[in-house]
């Protein structure tokens, strides 16, 4: 698990450097609605962007402002600074207005070798999925254009079986944390999710199955509270790892670098693969960026909330983060009437200087809510 | 009796605008004065701006455009009918042409606030602050929605929202207070590009939207209905183009307001006859201008386009002080809706105009393209291009994020291909405590005087030159 | 049986010695570069003022942001959060306090209490220097009066000078303006306490505040403000019956009285 740890908290880690020097190719992105399969297909890496808490983004000022979150000014930074050159190409998904200015920003600035927009309808219904399903088919034509590559449906058969047996893993790994005597904490389980986006599926299985049963029988110490924590991008493990330090314990999330990248898509369908792959993604995913379904959005989350027996939800945004910053309000609304405490924090992405003011409201939360 | 200061945004608003239908055609400077006297500061401010001579009786034809928009809803609401509230980014044509529902755009209830009220909107901002919203959300919609989630203002029967993919802080909001008050919302997404199939697919999301409307307010939407509100929209596209041409003159003669008055009846009463009676006196008033030569500063020493919104917490310190100091402002980008007539043969034809004419619309168009900051340079190069504009302010309003964050490519590639200096501030346009007018004067004459009167240079008194012989001068009316 | 409370906050540090739950002695300092030493010292001159030795201490417990550390050197043995402190030590004061408001130098908090004396809710800011002692600290220095002045010379005010902004910065750049047009002392003064009363009723807000409300930190010696926010929240607030500064580790020590006692 430390050596998992360490290489989840590197940009081009082992994995990543093992695929480069087989000439293997990489493909960046940053949205949970990436359809990996696809990538996969093409015989492609797909790479989940990430800032791993990096709090310096000089670079990134000069282009993207102080008004814009510091999560995508980080991944902005990171791009320019050279931190993303394993990357032979880029695929835009319309996430939030924040991504979308980062990544204008990344092409005008420093263009990637292969880059595609890949445009996400806000709502599901029948022309909506038609039109994302026509997105998938622009996105495999670009693809094979690019890295002159036939993506076979055979090949994307194969490549869908294969994520469903990640999504399954990541699953039973959930079911560890969530389990009354927790046998990862939320900062081990969120390392093995940036881990997930960031090598072949069929290493992460392996590497996965082999962790799985390895800590099968492990015991954390009881918790003095068991936490939800959900809200936006927060791929800050660092971060998680301190706030448990207090003694509580993430026992699910409902985060987009957590749940919100796997648990929902497990729908099996036949037919055509890029049709299946459009309903999988457009229907299933979770986020706040999409409209009419937060009803959905709430349901996962008080699911996730009873699966895990928690004492309390602690949801953070970003600073400047709307899409997460008012979706919160809703949610301590909904849960606080649900009777489960709830603890909203702003952060500024990555930055150290505030880790204390978040431990001490985290602190008072659990002072809270604690038994003493 | 209630206190009015308790009172909700809208009612509070309403009262003060119904005034309005008491006053006549023109105001004396004596009755200004008098009206000055007894208005709380922030409204005294607004109406002095207002009141200024050269722009008067355009002024009382435009508050009395939105005392009748405002009268319609209260009277829509007392007959039974549905209160729908807008964003300023769609056409309120839509809900007006129902018999019975009325649209209150949330943007220009909160702009309304913010000028008409003493206070400003801050009372509602704080409610909305006191519910937990974070301070980064928009004041623009936030001041009225606080108002409304406070539970002391009027409760919208429906609230559409067209700002999915245009503004994540406007679509966010919406989907709150439907969420919060249990308020049915009806969500317009617009597809990002604009491929055949997009428009198409737009143009089928617009209709689903039409369908649940109907269904919601109970009315078909017939025909007759569309065709009401769609030849009286054509009539002020056709005199929004007039304005726009006279805009080009230089001096530009149009006062800075006209810009706003001209953005505000669109997501107003655009489509209506009150509407088009509004946009003629506007095109009468700059016609008579132009006639006569005016012009309110000695000289013009700059014409600006504003790339975004404008500020409408001091009308007095942003628009008429400008305008004093020889600075034009000739539109913002919510002026730039490219209205096109809708074609009114049937019920599809005027369907998908409108549809078309909701892609359109301010910030949809632009930050909703496949690239924010092409679709938003393109727009801009070609206003400033057509108005003859020198010089480009963003108004840098903390809650646009999404132009914040493609703004230094706007002024990269502004002054790449048409050598066009971009000013950047920093403000809340809504609320003036965060940024105090006087440090915005100070940098729009620091950027005026140091940046774009140099670069106008020798060429101002050429083209002056070229005048017509029988436009007299500069006059200061 | 002795307890003690020690705060160690940004600016100043606090210790609290009580016999049987009985303020036997407190004291305040400026704080050190280091929150052990701060720790040390306060409870050391706490502690000789009630003729203690730290033996005698049975159980103490930290507060505030250097209560980790304070922990960690044997100084303390638990710490709890301010918030919870300042709702405790309220609490303990007037139990009938379901609102505690404290501005301290560089930070302000609303928490609201059950009946009991739990933490029910609460915000805290500590990110921006309106609405906190900073805010006035600057302000007394553009006006020219010590911080004790501040709230006497603000209560003469019939006219207090509006202050159209939130930013620390341009409201100082407001009140030399208003200075060199020749506004009153009296009214800028007024103005100031009346602006500083306005954030952190936006503060107060946040929290489903109820009645009764106790104002604590440094800011509650200052009249003017107190004043300001009894009208504009429609109470009076709850008298402090020991020195409003203390209070978190008043609460720290209380606490830890009920934790000795237990232990």
């Amino acid at each position: 698990m430390d050596d998992l740890f360490t290489q989840a908290t590197l940009y081009a880690n082992d994995y990543v450097r093992q695929w480069r020097d087989g000439g293997g190719r990489t493909v960046g992105y940053n949205c949970v609605f990436a359809p990996l399969e696809l990538f996969e297909a093409a015989g492609l890496l797909p790479y989940r962007l990430r800032a791993l808490s990096n709090a310096q983004t000089d670079l990134a000022d000069a282009h993207l402002s102080r008004f814009n979150c510091g999560f995508c000014r980080s991944c902005l930074q990171l791009g320019l600074d050279g931190a993303y050159a394993f990357l032979d190409g880029l695929v835009e998904i319309n996430g939030c207005d924040h991504l979308r200015g980062a990544f204008e920003n990344w092409q005008y600035v420093k263009p990637t070798p292969f880059f595609h927009y890949l445009k996400v309808p806000h709502i599901v219904i029948d022309d909506a999925l038609e039109y994302f399903a026509d997105q998938l088919v622009q996105l495999k034509a670009a693809l094979e254009a690019h890295f002159a590559v036939t993506i076979a449906d055979d090949a994307l058969r194969a490549a869908t079986a294969r994520q469903a047996r990640v999504r399954e893993l990541l699953r039973r790994a959930y079911a560890l944390r969530e389990r009354e005597q927790p046998g990862l904490t939320g900062a081990q389980t969120m390392a093995l999710v940036l881990l997930s986006s960031t090598m072949p599926s069929e290493t992460f299985i392996a590497l996965l199955e082999k962790e799985l049963a390895a800590r099968e029988n492990a015991a954390l110490p009881a918790p003095r509270a068991r936490l939800l924590i959900g809200g936006a991008a927060t791929d800050e493990v660092e971060l998680l790892r301190e706030l448990e330090s207090l003694g509580a314990l993430f026992v699910t999330d409902s985060l987009c670098y957590g749940t919100r990248a796997f648990w929902p898509l497990t729908e099996h369908a036949d037919g055509d693969p890029l049709r299946v792959l459009a309903k999988l993604y457009l229907s299933n995913t979770l986020c706040p960026r999409m409209f009419e379904d937060y009803p959905a959005r709430r349901a996962f989350i008080l699911a996730a909330a009873e699966r895990a027996r928690i004492d309390g939800a602690v949801f953070v945004h970003n600073k400047f983060c709307d899409v997460h910053g008012i979706e919160n309000v809703l949610l301590r609304k909904h849960l606080e009437e649900q009777g489960i405490p709830v603890l909203l924090l702003e952060k500024e992405y990555g930055a150290h200087a505030d880790r204390g003011r978040l431990k001490t409201r985290l602190q008072a939360f659990l002072e809270r809510i604690g038994r003493p | 009796m209630t206190n009015p200061a308790h009172q909700g945004l809208f009612e509070r608003v309403a009262n003060i605008f119904s005034l309005v239908d008491h006053i006549g055609d023109t105001l004396s400077d004596a009755e200004v004065e008098g009206l000055l006297r007894v208005l709380p500061p922030e409204s005294a401010n607004s109406i002095s701006a207002l009141m200024a001579p050269h722009l008067r009786e355009a002024s009382l034809v435009f508050l009395r455009t939105l005392s009748t928009w405002m009268r319609e809803a209260r009277a829509m609401k007392a007959a039974g009918g549905k209160i729908i509230m807008v964003p300023f980014n769609f056409p309120p044509e839509l809900v007006t042409a129902f018999d019975n529902a009325a649209p209150l755009t949330v943007e220009v209830l909160s702009t309304l606030g913010v000028v008409a009220l003493e206070g400003q909107g801050e009372r509602y901002w704080d409610l909305a602050m006191g519910l937990g919203l974070p301070d980064h959300a928009c004041s623009s919609n936030t001041i009225e929605l606080g108002s409304m989630l406070s539970g002391e203002d009027f409760r919208a029967d429906g609230l559409i929202s067209a700002g999915p993919g245009g503004c994540d802080a406007n679509a966010k909001i919406h989907e709150f207070v439907s969420q919060y008050m249990d308020i049915p919302q009806f969500v317009l997404d617009k597809p990002v590009d604009r491929s055949p199939e997009a428009v198409a697919l737009y143009r089928r999301y617009y209709r689903r939207m039409v369908r649940q409307l109907e269904e919601f307010i109970g009315e078909e939407l017939t025909e007759e209905k569309l065709r009401r509100v769609n030849e009286r929209a054509n009539r002020c596209t056709e005199l929004y183009y007039e304005l726009w041409e006279m805009h080009k003159v230089r001096p530009c003669p149009i006062p800075n307001l006209f810009s706003l008055f001209v953005y505000a009846t669109r997501f107003s009463m655009w489509g209506t006859d009150t509407g088009v009676a509004c946009m003629e006196k506007l095109v009468a008033a700059a016609r008579a201008r132009i006639q006569a030569g005016a012009y309110p500063a000695p000289r013009e020493k700059a014409r600006c386009l504003w790339a975004y919104t404008s500020i409408y917490y001091d009308f007095l310190g942003l628009f008429n002080w400008m305008e004093d100091r020889g600075i034009t402002h000739l539109a913002d980008a919510l002026d730039l809706f490219m209205p096109q007539p809708v074609d009114t043969t049937d019920r599809d034809t005027m369907l998908d105009g409108m549809a078309d004419r909701a892609w359109d619309m301010p910030m949809t168009r632009q930050m909703g393209g496949p690239s924010m900051s092409a679709a938003w340079i393109e727009d801009v190069l070609w206003a400033v291009r057509e108005l003859d504009a020198e010089a480009v302010i963003y108004c840098g309003h903390h809650a646009c994020k999404q132009t914040w964050s493609v703004v230094s490519i706007l002024r990269q590639e502004l002054m790449k291909q048409a050598g066009i200096p971009l000013l950047i501030l920093q403000t809340d346009a809504w609320n003036k405590s965060m940024t105090p007018i006087g440090v915005v004067q100070r940098q729009i004459a620091e950027f005026v005087d140091q940046v774009v009167a140099p670069q106008r240079g020798g060429e101002t008194t050429r083209r002056r030159r070229r005048r017509p012989a029988d436009s007299s001068p500069a006059s200061s009316t | 049986m002795m307890s003690a409370g020690i705060d160690v906050g940004s600016l100043t540090a606090e210790a609290v010695v009580l016999r049987n739950g009985d303020l036997l002695a407190h004291a305040t300092m400026s704080v050190l570069p280091n929150p052990v030493d701060s720790a040390r010292e306060v409870l050391g001159r706490a502690l000789s003022q009630a003729h203690a030795a730290p033996a005698d201490i049975r159980y103490a417990i930290s507060t505030g942001y250097g209560r980790e550390k304070i922990v960690e050197a044997g100084l303390a043995q638990e710490n709890v959060s301010e918030i919870s402190c300042h709702g405790y030590g309220a609490h303990c004061l007037a139990p009938s306090v379901r609102t505690v408001i404290d501005i301290g130098g560089q930070d302000a908090k609303v928490i609201r209490l059950t009946p009991e004396g739990e933490l029910q809710d609460f915000v805290m800011n500590d990110k921006c220097a309106a609405g906190t002692g900073h805010f006035l600290e600057l302000m007394c220095r553009a006006l020219d009066v010590t911080l004790d002045e501040l709230g006497p010379l603000a209560l003469q005010s019939r006219q207090p000078a509006e202050m159209s902004n939130r930013c620390s910065i341009y409201v100082e750049t407001e009140v030399i303006h208003y200075l060199q047009r020749g506004v009153p002392k009296v009214d800028v003064a007024g103005g100031i306490n009346r602006s500083m009363a306005e954030r952190v009723l936006a503060l107060v807000r946040r929290v489903k505040w109820e009645s009764e409300v106790m104002l604590t930190g440094g800011v509650a010696k200052n009249p003017a403000v107190k004043a300001e926010l009894e009208k504009m929240l429609g109470v009076r607030m709850r008298p402090v019956k020991i020195d409003p500064q203390i209070i978190g580790a008043y609460g720290a020590a209380r606490l830890a009285q009920r934790k000795g006692g237990a232990a």
